[in-house]
């Protein structure tokens, strides 16, 4: 395991590399829905319909 | 004849805004097991690197993150000429949902690529010309966006930016040709190229599906944010009360 983490001593490289890559993957989709939720409310409060 | 139905269908609010929801849960679970599989296969499977040893794993994240953020902004140029030149509330939608999305990748590549060069060349940094190109990519992004924030009416917002979105497509052949253009650091293309592509199956296939992977992870960011563009220029529209109720 401990070998597997080193990854040949590049580990303290290529793990924030993965870190960032799939952060940055991670918070894109949070931010969309966020972004489509918040979208919907203002909608709906425009439209004066019921929240 | 079918051509122009599903033109005119395209161009429709409320048929796109049911498209995305329909299909967003689809592209979602696909890339996220394309994703999945391909993290299994890039740091377990592959063989390591008779170079770069374990390092080059670091390209299964790079080189998505980078490819997409050219291909993000080539869908937000299109999108933006079809606006332009057709009109078309949605495509205008579309290069504005686009444009988050690729700042953030080409954010991520910057980042990764860093990561990826210090081992590699012995510095995080060099104003060499693939980098500094895709450092442009991003104040391009920034430039598009900061310009959409700035002007109130959205009528004159969209043809701005897309004015913007379709001038700057320029420097996407400038990064991808750079490596062959000038001297740099960076490695020319390893599966991007005419022919036979450098790499080893059993190293080349997880690059592939993260491609795939990512490539369906942009179209369901991009539906998801359609729908909210959407709805936010839709300002009277009975289809938004219908699809809210």
């Amino acid at each position: 395991m401990n070998e597997f983490l080193e990854m040949g001593g590049y580990g303290k490289y290529l793990w924030p590399t993965f870190a960032l890559g799939i952060g940055v993957v991670i918070l894109n989709l949070v931010l969309a829905l966020n972004s489509l939720a918040a979208a919907k409310q203002e909608a709906r409060r425009r439209l004066e319909m019921p929240q | 004849m079918a051509t122009w139905t599903w033109f005119h269908r395209l161009a429709s609010p409320p048929h796109v805004y049911a498209f995305a929801r329909r299909w967003t849960p689809w592209f979602g679970g696909c890339a996220a097991v394309a994703i999945v599989v391909a993290l299994y296969g890039g740091l377990v499977l592959a063989p390591a690197d008779y170079q770069q040893k374990d390092a080059f794993r670091m390209v299964y994240v790079h080189a998505p993150t980078a490819w997409l953020s050219l291909m993000i902004y080539t869908t937000m140029a299109i999108a933006a000429a079809v606006g332009l030149i057709w009109r078309m509330k949605v495509a205008h939608a579309a290069a504005a949902a686009c444009a988050p999305v690729g700042a953030w990748m080409t954010v991520a590549a910057l980042g990764t690529g860093m990561l990826y060069g210090k081992p590699m060349w012995g510095t995080y940094w060099v104003w060499d010309p693939r980098l500094t190109a895709e450092l442009v990519l991003l104040f391009l992004y920034f430039g598009y966006m900061g310009l959409r924030a700035g002007i109130e009416d959205p009528v004159k917002a969209d043809k701005a930016s897309a004015v913007l979105a379709v001038v700057g497509v320029i420097n996407v052949p400038i990064i991808k040709f750079s490596v062959e253009w000038w001297n740099s650091l960076h490695q020319t293309a390893t599966v991007m190229q005419m022919g036979k592509p450098k790499m080893d199956f059993d190293m080349l296939w997880p690059l592939l599906l993260m491609l795939l992977g990512f490539l369906l992870y942009f179209i369901t960011v991009l539906l998801i944010r359609l729908r909210a563009e959407l709805l936010r220029r839709e300002r009277n529209a009975s289809w938004v009360r219908e699809v809210l109720a």
